[in-house]
């Protein structure tokens, strides 16, 4: 029997795509940043033009969580546009509980998808003291484009675009 | 000097890839018809707001269309619905005159009424102007804030990782 399968979310699959969000920020130290709901999610991921896509990881009963979960991992993804390169896939979130890594395939499947959709490349963001994903990334023959090229992320909150946009 | 900021249409493209040519250096992939395909039809992969003045005050090469910029919706799992800003471009001629400043305003009127909570983009650390002007709006740089680094896998790289060949 397999350890897991890999398969498209679904709207049911929403309080565990929270549940996994609110888990990777806790890594992060950033729990207090998550303010999405579960309506939101729902909305807007499986409305008729989805801001997000979503993988998900799920184990047999037999191997359920500590918890009481099937559902252990899921990867966060959408598409974005370099008007130099063409057609990317941005992945916005990737975990994996932690009882259940080690499996690898996750990665493929994204990997695979990116390919599939006739991407030119992947984006996603790494925080920088996340040695071993950055490891992880550059063995694979990812850049920093942070490092290499000087690029920074730059953000304006809803307060600032309100006022930019009444300019 | 009047203009007017608009969304783009099919007719703008030559206009949007001739200002892509000349903003950029290097390898290219996206031919004039690729953008076409990518930005105006039933699906695109991204929207683009063109920047035009009246013919009185056309540009010495003859254009009217003189800034633009290409933005597509994104998503926050902590946050939810956001705007990302790929290009922003105005010609030199006409910079200083505000251009930019309302082609950005366009951006957040339009992420707002699309439900967006932020908008994001990438500037580069040695753009010291722009980044002066980002943050004298309310911008905040993350890279520096939260130590985050924006990775990138193309090319033979990504095909391998979608292989899953091993690794060191």
């Amino acid at each position: 029997m397999a350890n897991f399968i890999l398969r498209k979310a679904e709207p049911r699959d929403v309080p565990d795509i929270l549940r996994l969000i609110k888990e990777l920020a806790k890594f992060e130290e950033m729990e207090e940043q998550v303010v999405l709901t579960e309506t939101e999610l729902l909305q807007d991921g499986f409305g008729e033009q989805p801001f997000y896509h979503c993988i998900m990881a799920e184990v047999p009963e037999d191997r359920r969580s500590s918890d009481g979960h099937t559902v252990v991992g899921f990867a966060m993804y959408y598409f974005t546009y370099d008007p130099w390169i063409g057609k990317m896939l941005y992945l916005e979130d990737f975990y994996v509980m932690k009882e259940y890594r080690g499996m690898a395939v996750h990665t493929q499947y994204i990997h695979s998808t990116a390919v599939k959709s006739r991407c030119s490349g992947m984006h996603f963001i790494v925080a920088e003291w996340n040695k071993p994903s950055i490891d992880f990334y550059k063995r694979r023959g990812a850049s920093d484009l942070s490092h290499e090229e000087g690029w920074r992320l730059f953000e304006i909150d809803k307060e600032y675009l309100l006022k930019m946009s009444a300019k | 000097m009047v203009y007017t900021i608009r969304v783009a249409t099919l007719e703008d493209c030559k206009d949007i890839y001739r200002m892509i040519m000349v903003s950029r250096c290097g390898d290219r992939r996206v031919a004039q018809g690729d953008l076409e395909q990518d930005g105006f039809s039933k699906n695109p992969f991204f929207q683009s707001i063109i920047a035009e003045v009246p013919e009185q005050h056309r540009s010495k090469d003859g254009h009217s269309k003189v800034g633009y910029a290409l933005y597509f919706f994104a998503y926050s799992s902590w946050k939810g619905r956001s705007v990302y800003m790929e290009d922003l471009y105005v010609m030199p001629e006409y910079r200083g005159k505000g251009i930019g400043k309302a082609l950005m305003s366009k951006i957040a009127q339009l992420g707002l009424a699309a439900g967006c909570n932020q908008l994001n983009f990438a500037v580069l650390n040695w753009n010291k102007e722009s980044m002066d002007f980002y943050l004298s709006q309310g911008c905040w740089d993350v890279t520096t804030g939260l130590d985050y680094h924006c990775m990138r896998c193309e090319g033979p790289a990504l095909e391998a990782l979608a292989r899953g060949d091993p690794k060191n």
